[in-house]
Order: C-alpha cells, then structure tokens, then sequence
C-alpha cells in the first residue's frame, strides 16, 4: 500500500504578496465596519430628528463638495495607471502616478479646509446639534484618513525614484493604493450621505 | 393569587400580569432544571464509567456516521422546539396581551415620571388631563394610585438614565433622557411599595428610592382633590425648575 | 492557479482497499517562504521587542495574568462591601481609603466594578485566552514558523501595554478612574454624569485595547488562511483553533463598532459633539444615548463570543485528548461554532428588551436569540459524545475541561430567562444578569483559560506543572465559583439588582443578607485558593520536573518538537496526514494516539509538485 502525496506550490514572491494581501483585505474589511458603524450612527440620528437640516440650519454646500468627489476621483484613477502591472513596461509610470495623486490628495484637503472655514466662521460648529456633530466629526475623521493615506503614498517615493518600485507587485505598492481606493470609496459614500440626501 | 416555589426569596407579586414574568420564569427553570440535568448525569455518569482502566480502549469512532448524525439533529431539534420555541411562543402572548398592550380604558391613570440624579419627580395631570399645566399633582419620591384601575407611564429622564423599578410588579422600565419611554401596570391590592432603580446612574444609584403608595379608590380621590388645590395655590410661573412635562404619549 | 486548500481524503486506514493518491493542494506558503531567521540574541529583541510569537504569548500571559489579579482583588473588595458594608476591607482597605478608616466610599465602590468589568473582559481573558493561546497555539498547530505578520504582532502587544497604562493611570487622576459601568453609557458617560478624566482615558484605553485586537484579529486570520502546512485542510485543524480563528473573525468585524462607539463619545466629551447628550443638558437638537447602547451591544454580543470560543475550541479539544478518542462530530462541532458566530452578529438587541425598543424589534431579537440553542446543544452533545465509551484520564486540565462543560452547562440555560421579553423585564439589571454572564464568560473561560495553562504549560516553559496542586485548585475553584455565581442567580430572582454600593437601602432586599453573606465567603475561599494556582505556577517555573516532547500523548503537531519549541518552531515543515484526534486508531500498533504528520506503519508519503 503505497500513498503519494502531491504537492501545489506557488513561486514564492506571489506567496509573500497573496499573505499580505490577504492580511490587508482583512484590515480593510474591519476598517469598512469602523465606517459602517459611523454611517449607522448618522442613520439612526437623522431618522430620529424631526426635521433635516434641523430648523434654521442652512442645507451644506454641494458645489465644492461635489468638485472634491472628482478630485478624489481623479488621484485613485491616476494611482491606478501607475500600479498595474502594465506600468513595469513605461520608466516613470509609477513615479508619475504617486505624484499625480499625492497631488489631488492635497488639493483635496485643501478643498475641505475651504468648505469647513466658512460654515465654521459662519457660526456652524460641531456643538450645533447633531447635524453640526455629524457634519464635522464625519468629514474631519475622514480627512485623517486621507492624511494616512498621503503619507502612506509618500514613503513609497523614495523607492519609485530610485527605480526599486515600478509598480503594484511590490506588496508596498500595491497596499497603499488599496487603502488610498478604499478612502475614497468611503468618500463618495459620504458625499452622498452627508452632502446629497 | 399565584404560588411560586420559594416565596420567601422574592417580593409579594401585587400586581394583575406580574405573573407573567413568573411563570415563565419558573417555566423556562423547569426546562432548564431537566435539561441540565441530563447533561450533568452524562457528565458524572461518562467521568465514572469510562473513567481509563488498566486495559482498558476507548472505542474509534469519529461520530460522523449517520446514526450520531442523526441522534445529534433529533436531539438538537427537541431541545428548540420543546424549550425556545415554547418560551418563545408564551412570552409572545405575554407581550400581546401585557406588556405592549397600552391601556385605552378611560379610567386609566396617567402619570409622567422625570428621574434625576437620585429622586423621582413624579407628575399627574389634574383635572384638565393636561401635563405641565397649573393644575397638575406633583410630588418627589411618591408616587400614588387606586387599586384595581390601570395605571401608565411616560418616562424621560431629566439628566442620566435610569430605570423604574417596582419589585412588587415584576416590572421595569428605562428612562432615557431626550425622548419618552412607556410602561403600564394594574395593582390589585392596597399597601405601600418600593420604587427602586435599576440602571446605574451615578455613585448614588442605591439610594435613589421612592414609594409606591397603592391605595384604595376613595383615598386616592381624595388625596388627588387635595393635591390639585395644593398645587393650584403653589403654582409660580417664576419656579422654572417646577414646569416640566410633555405631551403624553399614548 | 487554486488558492484554496482542498481538504484532504483522509482514506480510513482499517479498509484494505488501495489507498488512493492523497492530493494536497497546498496554496499556503510552506518551504522556502517560511525562511528560518535566526534567534535575535540581544536582550531587548528577545524578550522585550520579541517578534516571536511564542514569546509574544508568554508576554501576553504574564500581562493577563497581573490584570487578571487585579480585577480579582477588586471582586474580592466589592463583594466585601457587599456583605459587610461599612466595615473596613482587611490589609489593603487602610492602604487604599485610610481616610475612611478603610471602608470602600461608594464612589471607589463604582471605580471598581466598572473597573472589575473592564479590566476582567479587555485585559485579563483577551490577553490570555486571545493573545497568549492565539499567539502560542495558531503557528505550532498549523504548523508554521511564526504569525504572517510578526512585526504587526509586535505592535499588537505593546498597543495593547498603552491602553493598560490608560487604565492604571485612571486611578490616580483627579475624581478617579471611570465609574459609570463597563458599557460605560451617555449620558452618564458624558460630562453630565462623570466630568473627571478618568472617563477620557477610559475611553482612550478601550481604542488601544481595540485597535490592539484588531491587529492581532488581522495576523491571526490571515495566518490561518495562508500559513496551514501542506495538508492541514480547514477541517485537519484543531478544535482549539477553530475557535481562536472565529474569535479573531469576530474582534476584527466588531470591535471597530465599538471603536466608532466610543470615538464618538470621546468628541462628546473633549470637543462638545451632542451624538449622545440629551436631556435637561441640551435645549435644542440633543442626540440619543440610546444609540451608544445600540453601537455597544453590536459589538457587545459578538464579545460574549469572542471571549468563550476559544474556550470552547481548547475544551473541545482537550475532552478528545483526555478521553483518548476522536473528537466526536468533529465537523459538526466546527461548524456549529461557525453558526454562533454568524448568529451572534444578529441577536444583539436581546440586551435592550427595557431601553423602550420597538416591540417588533423585540420580539424578532428574540426569536433570533433562541436559535443559538441549536448549535449550542449541537456541540453540547458532540462534548458527552466524546467521553461516552472514551478512556478517560483526569489530570488537571480535563477536571478544568469538565469544569467548563459544567458551568457553561448553568450559564447558558440561564440564557433563556433572560432571552425572552416577559422574564427579562422582571430580571434585567438584576444579579440573575450578573449570575448568568458570569458563569458564561467568567467562569466558563477563566476555568478554560486555567485548562490552557495546565496543558500548554510544559510546551511553553518545558517544565510540568504539580499535578496533585492542580487538581486542590481545580476543587477549590468549581466548588466556590458554583455558588457565587449560582448565588448571584438566586439573589437576581429574589429582585436584587446590579451595582448596588447597599443593598440594605431597600427593605425589599434585606431578606437576602444571608446569601449575601455566603456568596461572599465562598468567593474569598475562590480568590484564597487561586494563591495555589500562582505557587504552582511559579515554583513549576523554576523547579517543574522536566517535560518530554509529548507528555500527554496526543497527536497535534505542538507535541511533535521539543519543549519549550526552537525558535523557528519547525525545522521541516511538517506534511500533515491526519486528523488532530487520531485516538486508538486501529490501524496503529503499540500506542493509543498518531501525530498528525505520522505515516502510518510503513506508508511511504511521497512529496511531489503537481502542476498548478
């Protein structure tokens, strides 16, 4: 009686990669739940509040918002080029692409300063019933995100200048710009969460 | 009047549904006292039986055979459907017919209740049926009603939770702060009770007591006509701390 | 190319027909990946910055072990307080209230079970069950070198340390540490209810705490998904992981919820946010305190489970070893643990029948709650159908195994009462809650957590642990543990409720002095006799007799290398072949078990790649 026991390897880059994007999907998935939790927080508030806006509170500015669910848009479009494995073949890709969106990025954080400094020197302040708390403590803990997320592109420079990264198949690579889609995925929920409806 | 085993450990039930919760409760014991039990005597009975003896050989078995299989499901399926599903089925009851049935009957007795860290503002509408207004019957730590009539609250709490406690009625209720929260009971005999909390609410969450005076219809008539005159002639406009109430929740 | 990992056709061994070709579709990462790296030998990196997650896990075990005593002295002083109010606690009251003479003040009396309740869930069953077993038993039994992400594992524990300083520091800020319950509900929570900073770094300890589970949940999972050796299908591993996986599932799709709770409370507190404040402190457009509750119990009732499965996984495992016969149902007991774990994401509002819900909510959390009975008598029966016809030892940790089948046995009918609207109303808030969860997830998982110890400690340290001490612990703790928490069920139904300073102040409760009083002897007997735990622990430390590779004889791949383990765990990755309980397997000759890598007689295994 003989038993042979056959074997499935896999090269082992793409087993160091598969382990942590296994390990990423995991963190992202419970980062997910972190915003679920928030977006269930505002649910369960505005259902609960008789009118909204509440009385004599103005309704938020759409324009600027909506230019900024672009600008978001643009950077994890622009990341994208530069991480596919395409990418290897043109020098510079991902370098350009990290820059490109380290740029959106910042103009997009620029673009919230813009529409916070207004409604908060307008007397709009986090202390203005739920629909200030809300407004705030939503879009402000987002933008710490998008801080993680700048930094989190940042570091990876270094290594697209000198030609060590060229694109998503370092596990460096391809993390950050899944985390960087991810912030912006719970952007444009919130775009329509907070903004919209 | 209902029997439960040991009477001795709990309060004198005087209300008309706090049977309820007793009987499920000493129903749902029963069950569990029967199925722990069996497992407890499997578990002694297994430990001393099988216990390892020199030669002896536990038998190879996986359990995965369709026999184990199926003992394990029939036995699965008894457990919910001659336990859960059975609590499941008279608490139903209980909550159609007690707990969210809210009295309409028109000689229901309304009060609103506002706890505060650690008393209880207590509040009847007077003559007029209208909270917060001159007329109404207000008073701290007591709280008053007729045997045999339905009596409901609204409650909101003014600072922190808290919860309304009458042991006697097997009954509970949080007050929450920010909206109001109903409860209704029906006393069948006279005599005083305790009001007591039951949701922490701060380091003095145990003495945050208060009465519950169950008396017969005519006292409590009288008492009621007292205290609107009183309060007619106490009402200040100025006393901001004093004008609290809202409009009932049905 | 498969990712997955097909389980593997165990050929049962008695048949004669030709065993067929065994196919181990390994996708997991297994030779050259798991490189050996070697033994850092300066002091800090070894023991202090270790990234080896068995050094990890005995850090996480020494930490649990001093909160775990901790929150055990503070039972030990609210019970006293219970029984005998107004008389000074002896030796330590003088040294922590000598102002009042020693008497605990009925503020201090709040700190501390708010603080008893903390400390015992976050940072006394979480680090020992979750951080050191998850640590110390995920890559021996699947057979790997080290956690996917030793550095994340690094950060997890010394996260983990920060948010145990915000809770000690707690205690010595101005007002004292936080005091309005473990569920820690606005608006008490709030400045309205408890404006000292104990409630901030509260606040700040538990988003420690939390973001230390979820990087460990994150390591854990994926060390299963991708770390199994070649042949350790899903169903090859043991029970003891199958739960510390569904827990690490569970703390990393759950704590977040409480994290989102609790940072919303922080801007309550620190930047005037109204999410939670209402009432006579707000005029206009307050928030709602309820939903806090909500945002707590999503995550609250997953925790009841995060805390037991690993226990349940261990014990199930333990009743296999110690019985010296296959786990019975072994699939089905896996899976039923699975079907928990689904369901305890969906019952949660079972803890708010009196907040004011809406009756229909109610009544669905209701009939939803009693669907956990199926898989719970499943497992239940799979656990007596292990022992049945087994041959069993009782050496310390099947007493302890045993132990946990007896008090979970208590605690989960006790589940019933309080899972159904009309007996709920009478006993929520009361002891009856206390009683049941206590005897769910205190007794049942620290009586599990102590069978970890007695089994697993000879391969973290390679010495034994004193038996015949183990076994007057075990009696001296079932027997005490019994009837403080049965007594606490008593006293529930007798209408006593939760975090009472005096419960004398209500005439409707005097009647229960008694049983007070008893309850209170039997847990200074349980908190006496755990001094036993600790002298056996510690003089086995240093002077146990010496443990073999395999001292109790079982097959699972921890007890196929040395004791303590070498750095690297595994000098060959091992080929997995059997399941963990190959007990009296007729097919093997002169012992009773089979490692799980052991060919059988002289089946030869040959390992060859197959095209992918």
């Amino acid at each position: 009686m003989s038993t042979a026991v056959a074997v499935t390897r896999f090269p082992v880059p793409e087993e160091s990669r598969r382990t942590s994007f296994v390990g990423m999907v995991m963190a992202l998935a419970s980062w997910t739940m972190l915003f679920v939790a928030l977006f269930f927080a505002y649910a369960v508030l505005r259902l609960r509040a008789p009118a909204w806006p509440p009385d004599g509170l103005p309704p938020l500015p759409k324009a600027l918002p909506f230019l900024n669910t672009l600008v978001l848009l643009t950077s994890s479009v622009v990341l994208h080029f530069g991480v596919r494995p395409e990418a290897e073949e043109k020098p510079g890709a991902l370098r350009r692409a990290l820059l490109g969106a380290l740029a959106l990025g910042s103009l997009f954080l620029a673009l919230q300063l813009a529409v916070w400094v207004p409604l908060w020197r307008s007397g709009f302040r986090i202390d203005t019933g739920t629909y200030g708390s809300i407004f705030y403590s939503l879009t402000v803990f987002h933008a710490v995100h998008v801080l993680a997320g700048l930094v989190a592109l940042a570091v990876l420079l270094p290594g697209a200048f000198s030609g060590r990264l060229v694109s998503g198949r370092a596990s460096t690579v391809r993390l950050s710009a899944m985390f960087w889609h991810f912030v912006d995925a719970v952007w444009v929920v919130m775009f329509v969460a907070v903004y919209l409806i | 009047m209902h029997h439960w085993p040991f009477p001795w450990l709990t309060t004198v039930d005087v209300s008309r549904d706090g049977w309820r919760a007793e009987a499920l409760f000493w129903y749902t014991t029963l069950l569990c006292v029967i199925a722990f039990a069996l497992v407890a005597f499997a578990l002694v009975y297994s430990s001393w039986k099988y216990r390892a003896r020199p030669g002896g050989k536990a038998l190879y078995t996986h359990g995965t055979d369709r026999k184990s299989f199926a003992v394990t499901g029939i036995l699965a399926a008894i457990v919910f459907v001659t336990i859960d599903m059975n609590l499941v089925r008279v608490s139903q009851v209980d909550v159609k017919e007690y707990t969210y049935n809210w009295p309409t009957s028109p000689d229901t007795v309304r009060i609103e209740v506002m706890p505060q860290q650690w008393a209880w503002n207590i509040r009847y509408a007077g003559p007029d049926g209208v909270f917060n207004t001159p007329d109404d019957v207000v008073t701290l730590n007591e709280m008053r009603v007729p045997v045999g009539r339905p009596v409901m609250l609204n409650l909101k709490a003014k600072d922190v939770i808290h919860s309304f406690y009458i042991p006697n009625f097997r009954l509970k209720q949080d007050a929450n702060p920010g909206y109001v929260t109903r409860t209704w009971f029906q006393a069948l005999q006279p005599g005083n009770f305790e009001i007591a909390c039951s949701q922490m609410c701060g380091w003095a969450h145990y003495k945050m007591k208060g009465d519950l005076i169950v008396q017969s219809e005519a006292d409590f008539e009288r008492w009621m006509k007292e205290g609107v005159g009183d309060a007619k002639r106490r009402f200040d406009p100025a006393d901001r701390e004093q004008l609290w109430g809202w409009e009932w929740v049905q | 190319m498969g990712v997955g990992v097909g389980a593997v056709e165990m050929g049962d061994a008695t048949t004669s027909k030709p065993a067929p070709i065994r196919h181990l579709h390994v996708g997991p990462e297994f030779h050259a990946e798991q490189h050996i790296h070697p033994e850092p030998t300066s002091f800090l990196r070894k023991y202090v910055f270790s990234m080896d997650h068995k050094v990890i896990a005995k850090q996480f075990l020494w930490y649990g072990l001093f909160f775990l005593a901790v929150g055990g002295a503070m039972a030990m002083m609210l019970r006293w307080q219970i029984a005998y109010p107004g008389t000074p606690f002896p030796v330590l009251g003088q040294l922590i209230w000598p102002q009042s003479g020693g008497v605990m003040p009925p503020q201090s009396y709040a700190a501390f079970f708010t603080m008893h309740g903390t400390l015992m869930i976050f940072f006394a069953i979480t680090p020992i069950l979750i951080g050191a077993f998850g640590n110390f038993l995920i890559p021996l039994m699947i057979g790997a070198r080290d956690m996917a992400f030793p550095t994340l594992n690094l950060m997890s524990f010394w996260t983990n340390v920060v948010a145990g300083l915000c809770m000690i520091v707690s205690f010595f800020v101005p007002m004292g540490a936080a005091a309005g319950g473990w569920q820690s509900y606005p608006t008490l929570s709030t400045l309205v209810g408890s404006p000292g900073h104990g409630q901030t770094l509260w606040i700040l300890g538990i988003f420690f705490t939390g973001s230390a589970s979820i990087m460990g949940a994150v390591n854990y999972i994926t060390t299963v998904v991708r770390l199994r050796a070649p042949g350790m299908g899903y169903f090859q591993m043991p029970l003891s992981v199958w739960g510390i996986w569904l827990t690490a599932i569970l703390n990393a799709l759950f704590v977040p919820v409480l994290a989102a709770g609790v940072l919303l409370l922080f801007l309550d507190r620190v930047f005037g946010s109204h999410f939670f404040l209402a009432g006579a402190a707000i005029t206009k457009g307050g928030g709602d305190p309820v939903l806090y509750q909500h945002l707590f119990w999503i995550f609250g009732h997953p925790e009841v489970y995060i805390l037991i499965l690993p226990a349940w996984g261990i014990v199930s495992d333990l009743l296999s070893f110690f019985s010296r016969k296959p786990a019975f149902g072994y699939k089905a007991t896996a899976l039923s643990m699975s079907v928990i774990t689904l369901l305890s994401m969906a019952v949660y509002g079972h803890h708010m029948f009196v907040v004011g819900m809406s009756p229909l909510l109610s009544q669905g959390f209701m009939t939803l709650t009693m669907l956990i009975s199926i898989p719970s008598a499943v497992f239940f029966l799979n656990w007596l159908g292990t022992m049945w016809r087994g041959s069993i030892r009782f050496a310390t940790p099947m007493l302890f195994s045993l132990g946990v089948v007896f008090v979970f046995g208590l605690g989960g009918l006790t589940g019933l009462h309080l899972g159904a609207i009309s007996s709920d109303i009478y006993l929520h808030d009361s002891y009856f809650v206390i009683g049941h969860f206590h005897l769910t997830m205190a007794a049942s998982v620290l009586l599990g957590a102590f069978a970890a110890i007695y089994f697993w400690f000879p391969k973290m340290f390679g010495k034994m642990m004193n038996d015949t001490l183990g076994k007057w612990h075990f009696w001296l703790t079932i027997i005490p543990i019994t009837i403080v928490f049965c007594g606490m069920l008593v006293v529930g139904y007798g209408g006593m409720q939760r975090r009472l300073y005096n419960y004398e102040a209500y005439e409707f409760l005097k009647h229960l002095h008694p049983i007070n009083v008893w309850m209170t002897r039997a847990a200074l007997l349980l908190g006496a006799s755990q001094f036993l735990f600790v002298g056996n622990f510690l003089s086995s430390l240093i002077s146990g007799k010496k443990a073999t590779e395999n001292p109790w004889e079982v097959g699972t791949l921890e007890w196929t290398i040395p004791s303590p383990p070498p750095h690297h765990n595994y000098d060959e990755i091992p080929i997995v072949l059997h399941g963990p309980h190959e007990f009296n397997n007729p097919a093997v000759a002169g012992k009773d078990w089979l490692a799980q890598d052991e060919p059988i007689d002289d089946e030869p295994v040959a390992l060859g790649a197959v095209g992918s």
